[in-house]
């Protein structure tokens, strides 16, 4: 072993440092500089002091964190006690998936310690309370982990109850949960381990169960749980539940080998590639957005020679076929340059001079195919640049999923509509509506444009 | 005189000399008084608990709404208590616990005040998640959860607060309210609306009334060692 003696100083000099300040006092100086930093970075959503009223809150869902009201949701700590440097640090530099909370890479690890010893000056509560951290117990690992005790203990700890069932957060209590601020708030869908906010690896979880996540109502089950152990086997179990997605800019439609499948359980259906779509919105009402609720929908399709069979799953909470209904509408464009003259399916219904959409639309009030298409003709009269062409739907709703098969004719019926050929890729675009969540007109969820491929 | 009347003085005089012993059980003075609500009273909601069989199935008649309570003019659920005459003097935290039950899916009681610094036991009696969210805004917050019946948490308060709201979110309609005070003289009115604060050192107080949806009312009174007297209180719909 032949280290220069200048490298086994700074070996040492770290190790000294490590242990002798896990959580180094910050001078005023670093509050100086944190401040800085954040009237550069923070300001604009958490607001000049920190009352979460920067310019572009309202424009947000989740609402940026009112960090001078000192209630944290990401910790490790005891409910109701201050979050640690090392959460605050974690939220800081991995961001909040499912928020507009990004992750804060770009800036230096001293910037962002100088801005969380700011963060820390802006509420009292970092004076008032010493953070109270939880011991986690041990990770027994996975092999030790067991699937069927984490299932018990998710039904024993009434999980449910706002998880729902399968954890698609569509429990009996979850339409009228609201935070502490009184504003509505959903349950996690534990299904979607990309949205989990601050995590979805099992020591993640385990945190969020044992602390809760002050301000919302997930409760701190510290005391709740008969043991350490069991909140791990939940955890891995919560883990468990979690469905890989399957993002991709294209979706191949696979030709039928004979007839088109006849249901969404076909085994046909294994043979078709999925890809999910991410959604989203941007519908403000006096500069506050309007949430919406499905933010991902899954696409299959199959084709034969007359017509391609597209088959949809997405998760709702909440089954809506009245008033307003449940509802989808798929976009084709007929070349993908039309993307530019399109622009965003955000902003759809463009004005009078943009291209006509080719549209299929399926709302949950139908309940037959013949009402379908008379459906079909009333929606469209109420889309200035839609043009409509001939489908037929299946639909089905089971324990927050929907499943619909939406058929439609290779060849447009109508002038300027799309006819779909294997020679080159069309453009596929995907609007939907959580009817449970008021969602109409332009309130919905939006895809990207992405490639549409007849294999 | 028997023996039982024997037995009972003693006790008689056991009581008085623990009174003397504990100065909140002194003699002292007493303030009661009613409190009533002024005008017509409005009806109070159905609760629709059916998100939960269990909290359906712990009931045979609709249950009401609790944040207005009035029986013939009379106001329920009202906090009574000294605000303002104490100062300078200390009473030590009891080590009785004031128990809040979850029942049925409701708060029992609904409203209560508690010493600083005296356990609160929570309680859950239901077959049923509960997660009692309580959002104080001087004291420590806190929301646990309580999955499983029989299952008891114990909580305290280090500051006056008045009120510090509980709820629970999972239940939306179950709410609490505790008042939070330093000292022990403090009621709740029942059904009848009346209240008592006795033992009270002879002096001068500002006594207040408060209700989770009306807010609150003060008087004044003076009260001499031994003395009784009525202050009553009568609350406007808001």
């Amino acid at each position: 072993m032949c280290l220069s003696s200048s490298i086994r100083w700074v070996i040492g000099l770290g190790i000294v440092g490590f242990l002798g300040s896990p959580t180094p006092a910050f001078s005023d100086a670093d509050l100086a500089a944190g401040k800085d930093a954040y009237e550069a970075n923070c300001a604009r959503c958490h607001g000049p002091t920190g009352a979460g009223d920067g310019p572009d809150a309202k424009r947000m869902f989740p609402k940026p964190r009112k960090l001078a009201e000192g209630i944290f949701k990401f910790r490790t700590t005891a409910s109701g006690t201050p979050p640690t440097d090392e959460d605050l640090f974690r939220t800081l530099s991995t961001g909040l998936p499912g928020s507009r909370m990004p992750d804060f890479q770009r800036l230096s690890e001293e910037t962002r310690r100088n801005l969380i010893a700011y963060v820390k000056s802006l509420s009292p509560i970092f004076k008032d309370q010493a953070p109270e951290p939880i011991d986690l117990g041990k990770d027994p690992g996975p092999k030790e982990a067991s699937l069927a005790k984490g299932k018990e203990v998710y039904a024993q700890l009434g999980c449910a109850s706002c998880h729902g069932t399968a954890g698609r957060g569509n429990g009996p209590s979850a339409p009228t949960l609201v935070d502490s601020w009184g504003s509505p708030i959903r349950a996690a869908n534990l299904t979607q381990g990309w949205n989990y906010r601050a995590g979805s690896g099992v020591k993640e979880i385990v945190a969020r169960m044992m602390a809760g996540i002050d301000g919302t109502p997930m409760p701190s089950y510290a005391d709740a749980l008969s043991s350490k152990e069991d909140a791990w086997h939940l955890a891995y179990y919560v883990h468990s539940l979690q469905e890989t997605p399957h993002w991709n800019r294209t979706i191949e439609a696979v030709k039928a080998a004979g007839s088109l499948p006849a249901d969404p359980e076909d085994p046909k259906w294994q043979e078709a590639p999925r890809t999910d779509l991410r959604l989203s919105s941007t519908v403000y009402q006096q500069g506050e957005i309007q949430p919406t609720s499905v933010n991902a929908i899954g696409v299959q399709a199959v084709y034969n020679e007359d017509a391609v069979l597209f088959r949809l799953t997405w998760q709702d909470p909440n089954e809506s076929r009245e008033d307003p209904p449940d509802a989808v509408r798929l976009f084709l464009l007929q070349d993908r340059r039309l993307k530019f003259q399109v622009g965003s399916l955000r902003s759809w219904p463009a004005g009078p001079d943009a291209p006509a959409l080719d549209v299929c639309s399926w709302s949950a009030k139908q309940d037959s195919a013949r009402e379908a298409e008379q459906m079909l003709e009333s929606n469209d009269s109420e889309i200035t640049s839609g043009a409509a062409s001939s489908s037929r739907s299946q639909d089905s709703y089971a324990d927050g999923v929907w499943t619909l098969l939406i058929k439609r004719p290779l060849k447009s019926f109508h002038p300027g509509g799309v006819t779909l050929s294997t020679k080159k890729p069309f453009l596929f675009g995907a609007v939907v509506f959580d009817g449970g969540n008021g969602e109409r007109d332009r309130r919905r969820a939006n895809s990207n444009w992405v490639d549409l491929v007849l294999k | 005189m028997n023996t039982s009347r024997k037995i009972m003085l003693g006790f008689l005089f056991i009581i008085l000399g623990m009174g003397i012993a504990n100065p909140a059980f002194a003699a002292g003075a007493t303030v009661s008084g009613k409190v009533s609500f002024e005008g017509a009273a409005p009806s109070r909601e159905k609760i629709k608990m059916a998100a939960d069989p269990v909290c359906l199935g712990a009931h045979k008649d609709p249950v009401l709404s609790e944040d207005l309570v009035v029986n013939n003019g009379a106001l329920q659920n009202v906090v009574v208590y000294m605000k303002d005459g104490l100062s300078g003097k200390t009473f030590p935290a009891p080590t009785t616990p004031v128990v809040i039950d979850q029942a049925g899916c409701q708060y029992h009681p609904h409203v209560f005040g508690i010493q600083v610094g005296q356990p609160l036991e929570i309680r859950n009696s239901d077959a049923t998640l509960h997660n009692i969210n309580a959002q104080p805004k001087l004291n420590k917050r806190f929301n646990i959860a309580q999955p499983t019946k029989g299952m008891k948490t114990t909580k305290t308060f280090d500051k006056v607060e008045i009120p510090v709201p509980f709820k629970c979110n999972v239940h939306p309609w179950m709410a609490a309210h505790a008042v939070v005070l330093d000292h022990p003289f403090f009621g709740v009115t029942g059904e009848n609306g009346s209240f008592t604060l006795n033992g009270l050192p002879a002096g001068t107080y500002t006594v207040e009334a408060w209700h989770e949806k009306l807010g609150t009312q003060t008087a004044q009174v003076t009260v001499a060692d031994g003395e009784t007297k009525t202050v009553n209180f009568s609350f406007k719909a808001k």
